[in-house]
C-alpha cells in the first residue's frame, strides 16, 4: 500500500510538472517553486474551520432573527407594492424604467450570455490586477449598478412602485393601506 | 484467570480490527500517512493528495466556493427536515408552516436556517464569482468552468426562487406572480413560458406544486451534476493559484 500511494504521487508530480510550463502564461506569476503541502490535513482543516464558523453563524442569526411569514396567500388582495425576492429587484427596477421587452427579457439575457462569453472575449492573458484595469473596473461598474438598484428596489419603492423616502424617513410602510 | 485474560485480549482485537477497518492509516502525525488517508478516503478524495500552499491561501480563496458547496448541504439537510412537516397543496401549505413556526420542536430555527442560509448562498455563490473574476481566474485553461459556475449561480437564484412560492403567504404569492409576469414579455414564447411554469394563469395550486417539485427534486439534482463537472475541472484545469 504504501508503495503504491508514494509511487501514484511521484507519477502525479512527474506529469504535473511536464504539463506546468506550456499552460501557464508568461504573465502568471510561477508558482511551480511554491511549498507542496498535503491537502489533508492542513486544506481540509481550513475548510473545515469555515464550515464550523458558517454554521455558528447560522445557528446564531436562525435563533435571533425570525424567517418572515405574513397573512396566507390570498389571490384576491394583491399588496400594493407587490415586490420580488431582493435577488430580482434589480430586474422588476429596469422593468418599471425601460420597456418590458428590453427590461424583462433582452436585458437579463443579453447579461447571461455575455458572462459565459467573458473568457472568451477578454483577450489580456494578465492575471495582475495592475495589468488589468479596463476589465476590472467593468466589473467593478457592473457590480455597483446591480447593488444599487437592488437597494433602490427594496428600500426606495413604495405605493404603486413609484419613488418613497418612507424608509428613510421612518413612516411606517404599508401594504395595500394596512401595516405590514 | 488466563480465560478471561484471553477473552479479553480477543475482543479488544476485534475492536482494534473494527475500528482499522475505518480508520486505516490512523492519525495523520506523518505527510506520508496523511497523503496515504486523502488517496484512499472517498470523501477526502475530491482534494488532489498534494497541493501549493500558495492555492489554498485563505486571503486568496477566501474559502467561497468551499462555503457555497457547505450551504448546499446545510440547505440540503435543513431542507429535508422540513419536508418531513411540509406539503405542497394550498390547502395545507401555509398551516404546515405556522405548525412548523409555533409546534414543531425546533421547528422555527430549522425553517429559519434554511430561509438564512439560501440568502447566504445567493451571496456566497455571486461573491465567489467576484473574486475568481478579479483574480482573473477564468483565464485560459478555465473558460468552461465559468460557463459551468455561471449556470450554478443561475441555478442557485431559481433554487432561491422557486422555494420564495412554498410558505404560501402574501410575501411568496405576490413576489413569484410578479417574478413569473416577467417571463410573460419574452415575444411569442413569453405568456406560454409562464403558463407551463406555474400551470395556468395565476398563482394557485400547480403553480406550488411545480415549484415544489422544481425545489426539491429538479433543480437540486441539476444543481448536483453542474457541481460535481465544476468540482471535477477544477482538479483538471489545476488550481488558479496565488497572483
Amino acid at each position: 500500500m504504501a508503495t503504491e500511494a508514494r509511487d501514484r504521487i511521484a507519477a502525479r508530480d512527474r506529469v504535473e510538472q511536464r504539463r506546468r510550463p506550456a499552460e501557464v502564461p508568461s504573465t502568471v506569476r510561477d508558482d511551480s517553486e511554491d511549498e507542496m503541502v498535503v491537502s489533508f490535513p492542513e486544506f481540509v482543516f481550513k475548510e473545515f474551520i469555515a464550515a464550523v464558523a458558517m454554521t455558528a453563524f447560522l445557528i446564531l442569526v436562525s435563533v435571533w432573527l425570525q424567517a418572515p411569514l405574513l397573512g396566507q396567500a390570498n389571490p384576491g388582495m394583491t399588496p400594493n407594492p407587490s415586490k420580488a425576492p431582493w435577488y430580482f429587484l434589480g430586474l422588476q427596477e429596469l422593468l418599471s424604467r425601460f420597456p418590458p421587452l428590453m427590461a424583462g427579457v433582452a436585458f437579463p439575457t443579453f447579461v447571461i450570455v455575455l458572462m459565459i462569453l467573458v473568457p472568451f472575449l477578454d483577450r489580456n492573458p494578465s492575471r495582475r490586477p495592475s495589468e488589468r484595469k479596463v476589465a476590472i473596473i467593468l466589473f467593478a461598474l457592473y457590480t455597483a449598478i446591480v447593488v444599487a438598484l437592488v437597494i433602490i428596489g427594496t428600500f426606495f419603492r413604495g405605493h404603486e412602485f413609484v419613488w418613497d423616502w418612507g424608509w428613510v424617513l421612518g413612516n411606517p410602510q404599508t401594504c395595500g393601506g394596512s401595516p405590514c | 484467570m488466563t480465560v478471561i485474560r484471553a477473552a479479553l485480549d480477543e475482543m479488544f482485537a476485534v475492536i482494534g480490527q473494527m475500528v482499522g477497518s475505518v480508520f486505516r492509516h490512523g492519525l495523520p502525525l506523518t505527510d506520508k500517512i496523511a497523503a496515504r488517508t486523502a488517496l484512499t478516503n472517498f470523501f477526502l478524495h475530491i482534494h488532489p493528495v498534494r497541493v501549493r500552499r500558495s492555492w489554498i491561501r485563505m486571503s486568496y480563496t477566501l474559502c467561497l466556493g468551499g462555503l457555497s458547496f457547505f450551504l448546499f448541504i446545510v440547505l440540503t439537510v435543513t431542507g429535508l427536515f422540513l419536508m418531513f412537516y411540509y406539503v405542497p397543496s394550498t390547502s395545507h401549505a401555509y398551516q404546515d408552516m405556522r405548525d412548523l413556526q409555533f409546534v414543531v420542536t425546533f421547528g422555527g430555527v430549522i425553517r429559519n436556517m434554511h430561509r438564512w442560509a439560501a440568502h447566504a448562498m445567493v451571496i456566497t455563490v455571486w461573491l465567489h464569482m467576484a473574486r475568481v473574476f478579479l483574480t482573473g481566474s477564468y483565464k485560459k485553461p478555465r473558460e468552461f468552468n465559468w460557463g459551468v459556475g455561471t449556470l450554478l449561480l443561475l441555478i442557485t437564484l431559481l433554487l432561491s426562487f422557486t422555494g420564495y412560492l412554498l410558505p404560501w403567504d402574501q410575501l411568496s404569492i405576490w413576489a413569484v406572480t410578479v417574478g413569473t409576469n416577467m417571463a410573460k414579455y419574452a415575444p411569442i414564447a413569453g405568456p406560454y413560458t409562464r403558463y407551463l411554469l406555474i400551470g395556468g394563469r395565476v398563482v394557485g395550486d400547480n403553480a406550488l406544486l411545480r415549484f415544489y417539485v422544481l425545489h426539491v427534486v429538479g433543480l437540486p439534482l441539476a444543481a448536483f451534476l453542474l457541481m460535481v463537472v465544476h468540482f471535477w475541472r477544477v482538479r483538471k484545469d489545476g488550481f488558479s493559484g496565488g497572483l
